[in-house]
């Protein structure tokens, strides 16, 4: 996972406030967090820093692919251990059968499902953080591997 | 459902939809997906052959030899292992599978150290130790499937207020980064002065703050448990008396021997009446001119100045997949994954029997080429 200050270096750092933010650092901040867009800095897009968007469009892979919580999940780390499957508090309340009891997520739609070896975003609708809007980190933080992280962390 | 062979927690509830296969591991989902990767097909001396010819070429090896290992087998089934137990009475030959849990397998099947089943650790367990063994990586599912994480019949409240974890081991691993809330991590380089010390604390002693600390959840709950691994046993130097006593106040013991049906293994060679062989030391004494190695691969897995001996033997080699052994043997014999496409029974590391659902069909596995063996003596 990109942090800021990666994107900032490649950014052209003049403060030039033409993507309407006061600094380069604050809008490499914003773009992480998915508030702002790469087109909105103009300067990036001139022949000059062409190198240097390539870079940073490369790190925004990985944002892209964050769901509407900010989870993120970097499948080359996981290793389909299912903590993070079992301690969600979501499946926990709706299978405590299945996941609640350490089997696999019996739920059709989960928020997450061990496939192939790698855990899987399968219907961010049910997360804490999006329905209710608290701040959970119980699957994170129950990764050894750091393969989860949530976007406002970073 | 499909039983999961990749490790020994042989987990049971494995979907298998086509190209997808839901909830196992990375270890497990591989078994699967890698099917057909590297299959290994009949060869002598490194040329293609069929395989009864490679069958009768290993029983004219046996015959001629001077004396036999047979190694590996911990991804066999119990059906097959007592074959190759057979087969090692008929040759009399030595069995070794590679795993150091001889000592506390026997202990447990002589009842003198009390153990119990995963199903009971999940429904009672409190202080849960992981002594000398990352099974985060070697067992993936075992912390969520049966131990710390699941809720349980008595543990309805899950791990935040009715687990307690203890990790022990020598450096901070992914097993022991999990140590967090109502948790302890503790670093040590002598597990027999840390056995000691959980001892004398027991009883009233004086201890350092952590073991201190666990003791007093320890005697919180009636049902604790400690998992060792293969730290725990080389820390002790195999001789087991103090830990014996600490198992008898925490409660109840369990092997973390990720070998696939290596307590299979341990149970039937006691029960042949036969004892475990160590392969390395037959290698390096020079007691042996012949060995099966039986879904190992030991050329990879032992360390090289050992290893290399190896080569001068001659050797049989009985396994679904190609491997680093298989490449210099003298006889190579394909068999099938065990619980994909052929079934059996194997046990898993509480010596739970578990009945294997293969998925596919094979017409050779380790039970019939061992049996084709045994028969040609
Ligand atoms: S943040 Fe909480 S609710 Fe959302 S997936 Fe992770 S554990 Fe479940
Ligand atoms: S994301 Fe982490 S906790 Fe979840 S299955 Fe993968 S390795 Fe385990
Ligand atoms: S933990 Fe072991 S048995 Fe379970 S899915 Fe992973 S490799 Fe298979």
């Amino acid at each position: 996972m990109p942090s800021p200050m990666d994107i900032y270096k490649l950014l052209p750092k003049t403060n030039c406030k033409l993507c309407g933010e006061q600094t380069c650092m604050s809008f490499a901040f914003k773009l992480i967090r998915k508030e702002k867009k790469l087109e909105d800095c103009k300067p990036l897009f001139s022949p000059e820093f062409e190198e240097q968007r390539k870079k940073i469009e490369e790190m925004l892979k990985v944002v892209e692919k964050a769901t509407e919580t900010g989870l993120v999940v970097n499948e080359d780390l996981c290793i389909g251990c299912g903590n993070c499957v079992v301690v969600c508090p979501v499946h926990v309340y709706e299978d405590p059968e299945g996941a609640g009891s350490g089997f696999g997520v019996r739920l059709d739609n989960p928020i997450l499902r061990v496939e192939n070896g790698v855990v899987r975003v399968v219907d961010v609708g049910l997360c804490r953080r999006y329905k209710e809007k608290t701040i959970c980190v119980a699957c994170r933080e129950n990764c050894p591997t750091s393969a989860i992280a949530f976007l406002e962390e970073l | 459902m499909w039983v999961c062979t990749g490790c020994s927690c042989l987990c049971d509830d494995v979907e298998i939809e086509g190209n997808n296969v839901k909830h196992a591991c990375r270890i497990g989902a591989g078994i699967i997906l890698n099917r057909s990767v590297a299959r290994a097909e009949p060869l002598i001396e490194g040329r293609k052959t069929d395989m009864d010819s490679a069958i009768e070429k290993a029983v004219e090896i046996l015959k001629d030899s001077k004396g036999v290992a047979i190694y590996g087998l911990n991804n066999s089934t119990l059906e097959a292992q007592r074959i190759a137990i057979k087969l090692a009475k008929k040759l009399s030959a030595y069995v070794d599978n590679g795993s150091k849990f001889e000592k506390l397998a026997e202990m447990i099947l002589n009842k003198e150290i009390p153990s119990t089943t995963l199903e009971n650790v999940k429904d009672y367990a409190y202080v849960i130790f992981y002594w000398g063994c990352d099974v985060h990586n070697s067992m993936p599912r075992h912390m969520s499937r049966y131990t710390y994480y699941p809720r349980g019949k008595k543990r309805q409240r899950g791990y935040e207020e009715d687990r307690f974890l203890v990790v022990v081991d020598v450096r901070r691993s992914h097993t022991a980064m999990l140590a967090k809330k109502n948790a302890v991590f503790i670093k040590t380089d002598d597990d027999r002065k840390l056995v000691r010390e959980f001892v004398t604390a027991l009883e009233g002693g004086i201890a350092s703050g952590d073991v201190l600390r666990v003791v007093k959840e320890l005697k919180k709950s009636d049902f604790n448990v400690i998992f060792g691994g293969e730290g725990l046993i080389k820390g002790l130097g195999n001789e087991f008396e103090e830990f014996v006593k600490l198992v008898n106040s925490v409660g109840y013991f369990i092997p973390a021997d990720y070998r696939t049906n290596s307590m299979g293994f341990f149970k039937s060679i006691f029960e042949a009446g036969i004892s475990k062989a160590n392969f390395e030391d037959l290698l390096i004494d020079e007691t042996i001119d012949t060995a099966i190695i039986v879904g190992d691969d030991p050329l990879n897995s032992m360390p090289f100045e050992i290893a290399k001996r190896l080569v001068k033997l001659k050797l049989i080699v009985i396994d679904p997949k190609v491997s680093f052994t298989s490449k210099i043997a003298d006889v190579v014999i394909p068999s099938a994954i065990s619980g994909v496409e052929c079934g059996g029974k194997m046990l898993r590391s509480d010596f739970v029997e578990v009945e294997l659902k293969p998925v596919f069909k094979s017409e050779w596995d380790d039970v019939e080429i061992l049996k084709s063996i045994l028969e040609g003596l």
